[in-house]
């Protein structure tokens, strides 16, 4: 059945012709867009920036101070609390980066994802921008942590800082694209922060941010070394203990970083080829998922 | 001109069931097309098949010369949709979700904060533009939320049941603020409903039931068709009434919010004839003008189900006042 629409079709337009949006949004401000609302929210949460700030120095401290008496001396005599810094660093991103997913957890129960979906844009850029924001919140809780760490008796050079933050950024990349990845196919908040934890859990303690990666048992060792997490923790603690690990012997009992395959000790580098790639592989779960939502 | 949205054969089943079952209809630029029917009728499921969330199983449609198949990303352009539930960034203020949706549609720089302002102040938000929108009733959102769907300048506004768990001086309010967007942007405004009211407003209306249109038609022709007056009579045997009305008069009555009720011309005219000849007692005559009401009943043989306030409608209005927040 075709009915005609002239039907009361008289004069009903009182104003001008209206204006017309032109063309379609480039990929980089869609990115950009998303990238703006995720750090917009996390700035005005004044209750996640807190509890953000004081959690890892009282980890810090706590470890720190409490474990580190404890501990025999590490080879090279670096300080229980010299080598845990950029192990709570690492913690700090981890946390940070797989929590972020939550936001597209909650975007999708508050309905605002279809606001978004149903936007003529690329997904691509759609997961780009979101991984972009929790990427950055991240990086801004890693950076916070150099800030504070003359105040906790830590040695750092800013120069250490300068290489370290690109590091960071790139791991927190890496991380965020777990949570998002993981937080895309996820329906509840409740869901989010339990499976979060299981992943981010084990990920901590078998990554080299509490105890040398090299001095473990076998079974342990087998778990370390497929974690990926591990591959992130080993670069940022080598950049920044590069003067202490320097004076660590040759010959010392073991070794507190680089990341051995079969008798192969990987570089610097080669861990973070492990991170990008890794990266990469969070990144395309992510987009798909994305791409299959609704 | 060609018209606004085209439709012709429209369809889709789900498995076995079929939820829209081959509709065809134009809808004229500026033009308020309204959906009526119960739920489940069908009509989320055509919007959402013309919004290019859901392909559809058979048939075509176009907006704004787009077809919803083979160019989804220019019908999104073309269109602003305000969904049945809220889709607001909560966090944000309102001018900050006005702005988000202009980017995302790729909206120039110059142009956005403008048109935003002029929005907000077009929708009564004007005051309230810096406020996080945790802060808003549940009118305010729903005003707010046209207001973004019209941002981008789309040729259509599709509004999937806008008012649903709103109070009445909320629904007119926000009925009052879409109106005046038509009259002042021209954008045609595509709506459903299972209210009587909202559909009186429209221009035309379709009347929808089990996936197919029944009638179409401006509210005003949809209730002439009926013919004269809608005359109810109540007595103390309702189904003894209707016998007799049935059997005197050749007249089909229904059995109708607990009256006996008949379409007659001039039923002023018509009661006096009707009480002296009935034998039955009648304890109360009742004369109206039809309703859309009347027009859906006559059509289906059934009622629209109109419950005031259903327990979903309950539900989605306590969400709107931010109940989730409190969870």
């Amino acid at each position: 059945m075709t009915v005609s629409a002239e039907a009361g079709a008289d004069a009903r337009v009182a104003a001008g012709a209206p204006r017309r949006a032109t063309g379609r949004a480039g990929f980089l401000q869609v990115v950009r867009v998303i990238w703006m609302r995720e750090v917009l929210i996390y700035f005005r949460d004044r209750a996640r920036m807190i509890s953000a700030f004081t959690m890892p120095v009282i980890m810090l401290v706590m470890f720190g101070e409490g474990l580190g008496n404890s501990i025999a001396q590490l080879p090279g005599d670096i300080g229980y609390r010299q080598f845990i810094f950029p192990g709570m660093v690492a913690m700090i991103v981890l946390m940070n980066s797989v929590f972020s997913g939550v936001s597209i957890v909650t975007d999708r129960q508050f309905g605002f994802l279809r606001e978004i979906l149903v936007a003529p844009v690329s997904r691509t850029a759609i997961c780009i921008g979101k991984i972009s924001g929790g990427a950055t919140v991240a990086l801004v809780n890693g950076a916070v942590m150099f800030a504070i760490a003359p105040l906790l008796g830590i040695d750092i050079t800013l120069e250490v800082v300068a290489k370290l933050l690109p590091l960071i950024a790139l791991v927190s990349f890496m991380l965020t694209g777990l949570g998002v990845a993981l937080g895309s196919r996820l329906r509840s908040v409740e869901s989010f922060q339990m499976l979060s934890q299981v992943a981010i859990f084990p990920a901590m303690f078998l990554s080299g941010i509490f105890f040398p990666i090299n001095n473990v048992p076998a079974w342990m060792d087998v778990l370390v070394k497929i974690n990926p997490v591990t591959y992130a923790v080993a670069p940022i603690r080598e950049i920044a203990l590069s003067e202490q690990l320097a004076a660590v012997p040759a010959d010392a009992p073991f070794q507190i970083t680089h990341v051995e395959w079969f008798g192969y000790t990987l570089s610097t580098w080669e861990e973070i080829g492990v991170v990008l790639a890794f990266g990469a592989l969070m990144l395309t779960i992510a987009i798909r998922a994305i791409r299959t939502t609704e | 001109m060609p018209p606004a949205v085209r439709v012709s054969g429209l369809a889709r089943r789900f498995g076995e069931i079929t939820a829209v079952d081959g509709v065809s209809f134009d809808v004229g630029e500026a033009e308020i097309f309204g959906f009526l029917g119960p739920n489940g009728a069908g009509k989320t499921t055509t919007i959402s098949m013309l919004c290019t969330l859901l392909r559809p199983t058979a048939g075509s449609a176009a907006i704004g010369g787009c077809d919803i198949v083979s160019d989804p990303a220019g019908v999104r352009r073309e269109i602003g949709i305000v969904f049945q539930d809220s889709t607001v960034d909560e966090r944000l203020t309102a001018r900050e979700n006005l702005v988000f949706h202009g980017e995302l549609f790729g909206m120039a720089r110059a142009d956005i904060r403008p048109r935003a302002d002029q929005l907000l102040e077009r929708v009564g938000l004007a005051d309230r533009a810096g406020d996080a929108v945790i802060t808003f009733s549940g009118g305010m959102r729903r005003r707010l939320e046209v207001a973004r769907g019209l941002m981008h300048w789309p040729s259509v506004l599709f509004l999937d049941e806008p008012t649903v768990g709103l109070d009445p001086q909320t629904r007119r309010s926000l009925w009052a603020y879409a109106r005046s967007m038509r009259d002042t942007e021209g954008v045609t405004i595509f709506l459903t409903t299972h209210y009587m009211d909202e559909a009186e407003a429209c221009d035309r209306v379709a009347v929808m039931d089990h996936g197919r249109i029944i009638a179409l038609d401006t509210p005003a022709r949809l209730k002439a068709r009926l013919g004269g007056d809608v005359v109810s009579i109540v007595g103390p045997d309702n189904a003894a009434l209707a016998r007799e009305v049935r059997e005197s008069f050749e007249i089909e009555p229904r059995l109708e919010n607990e009256a006996v009720e008949f379409n007659v011309e001039h039923g002023g005219d018509f009661v006096p004839v009707l009480l002296a000849r009935l034998d039955g007692e009648v304890r109360s005559v009742g004369i109206r003008a039809p309703t859309l009401e009347d027009v859906f009943v006559s059509l289906t043989g059934h009622q629209i189900r109109e419950q005031a306030f259903s327990e979903e409608d309950k539900m989605r209005s306590m969400q709107r006042q931010g109940f989730r927040r409190m969870r």
